[in-house]
């Protein structure tokens, strides 16, 4: 009975409170600044990793950008040559 | 009392059995993988297999969650010829991936993959979330394999009053520094994401789960899915750039004007039968952007089934097992009969896919 009770209580609650925050969420004046602090956040970091990859990159040896790149030719050849055998098996 | 000392071994509870339906890979490629399902000892019973699509985001275990509440394992049960595409963990290199890779290449081979194994070398595709959006522009570029396309709260329309579409359209939001800076966008961010989309919700969980947590089967749904629902992947960058910048901002697919690997991807090209399965209460894909589907497919045979119920709820709960697993084995059974049987020649195939 009690719990009952306190359950309409609270999905009163979080409805309404819900409805607020979603208000809140979607408003510009919260979404403006927060997006462009999450941009300027990751401007921030992609500077520093240019800084870190051109010094790297000075001592001759390869950066983790390098590596991505050469990791994900390898794999974007893998499916170039599955492409392949799938068509000569269409063929047969 | 008994319920009680059964919410009391929450705390040294294994980790609920997920994803336990028995599986074989087919292939593999990169990080994702193509699963089929072994097929029930009773045997297929229909032409066509089908093969699931999960989103980009989400483990793929949400389709085959416990064993008795597993979608998978059900379909099985009722004789189809169950596959389903595991997307994997994406990792570093990943973030140059794009949505031409992901969606004509990996999705396109699957569909090849899984069609050439039956008689009339198709598939039914169903998608569900992003993976329906996936399949949904996969069909309409490349309709060829598809025998239907069932799409499960798969967003369409991209503009709608949700939180999602509000957020991502904030142009002070500067995606390509967020993919540039982080390469792939990071599971914890999307999960952030996903939790301000009700913040309340976490407090609500909690309440109700102490009401129906009593039993052992309800706790053990419960842990499966809280696992599941902390269990998200990374986003591949250059995917979710375009993703965002084309689908969300531009509502390309909408407007006609998304491509996929150069090629127009127009809704009004998928002709195959159509279902769009939308859900009341989702507020990760609010029904009326799912339900667009419907409206723009040329589909002579195309339906919308809107039910009561959440993004996820709706498709794993015990509720789900009674309404809205049984119809969708009907729907593909009713387009399998529909098109009657396949030829002689192509029959043998579906034998010996049976037997492998």
């Amino acid at each position: 009975m009690l719990w009952d009770r306190f359950k309409k209580g609270f999905d009163a609650w979080e409805n309404t409170t819900a409805g607020y925050l979603e208000k809140a969420l979607k408003s510009p004046t919260v979404l403006g600044p927060t997006g462009a602090l999450l941009s300027a956040a990751m401007k921030a970091k992609a500077r520093a990793d240019r800084a870190k990859t051109s010094f790297w990159a000075g001592l001759g040896l390869p950066t983790k950008r390098d590596q991505e790149r050469s990791l994900h030719a390898l794999n974007q050849l893998e499916s170039r040559l599955m492409d392949l055998e799938e068509r000569l098996a269409e063929k047969k | 009392m008994k319920g009680l000392g059964t919410l009391a071994t929450i705390w040294s509870r294994p980790a609920p059995p997920v994803g336990t339906t028995p599986s074989d890979v087919i292939h593999h490629e990169n990080k994702w993988r193509l699963l089929r399902y072994r097929p029930r000892a009773a045997g297929i019973v229909h032409e066509t297999p089908v093969l699931l699509v999960p989103s980009l985001i989400n483990r793929h275990y949400v389709l085959d969650l416990l064993p008795q509440k597993s979608f998978a394992a059900y379909m099985v049960s009722r004789g189809h010829d169950v596959y389903a595409i595991d997307w994997g963990v994406a990792t570093d290199e990943d973030r140059y991936l794009t949505f031409d890779d992901v969606c004509d290449g990996y999705l396109g081979r699957a569909t090849r993959l899984v069609a050439r194994r039956s008689a009339r070398n198709q598939a039914h595709v169903l998608g569900y979330c992003l993976g329906g959006t996936l399949a949904a522009i996969y069909t309409s570029v490349r309709p060829d394999h598809v025998a239907s396309l069932l799409a499960l709260a798969a967003p369409v329309r991209f503009e709608d009053d949700g939180m999602l579409s509000a957020w991502t359209r904030d142009p002070r939001f500067n995606v390509a520094s967020l993919t540039g800076a982080l390469g792939n966008v990071p599971e914890g961010l999307l999960q952030v994401a996903f939790k301000m989309l009700r913040p309340t919700l976490t407090a609500s969980k909690l309440v109700h789960f102490l009401d129906k947590a009593w039993t052992d089967e309800s706790l053990e749904g419960f842990m499966a899915l809280e696992m599941w629902g902390n269990d998200n992947i990374p986003f591949p960058g250059a995917c979710y750039q375009r993703y965002v910048e084309e689908l969300y901002r531009n509502d390309a697919l909408l407007a006609g004007t998304f491509t996929l690997s150069g090629l127009p991807a127009r809704l009004e090209n998928i002709t195959c039968p159509t279902l769009a399965v939308t859900f009341e209460h989702d507020t990760i894909v609010p029904w009326p952007s799912a339900a667009a589907l419907v409206d723009r497919v040329t589909s002579v045979d195309k339906q919308r089934l809107h039910l009561p119920g959440t993004h996820v709820g709706a498709v794993v709960s015990q509720k789900a097992a009674t309404t809205l697993w049984p119809r969708i084995s009907a729907w593909w059974a009713a387009r399998d009969a529909a098109a009657g049987p396949a030829d002689d020649a192509k029959a043998t195939r579906l034998a010996s896919a049976t037997a492998r």
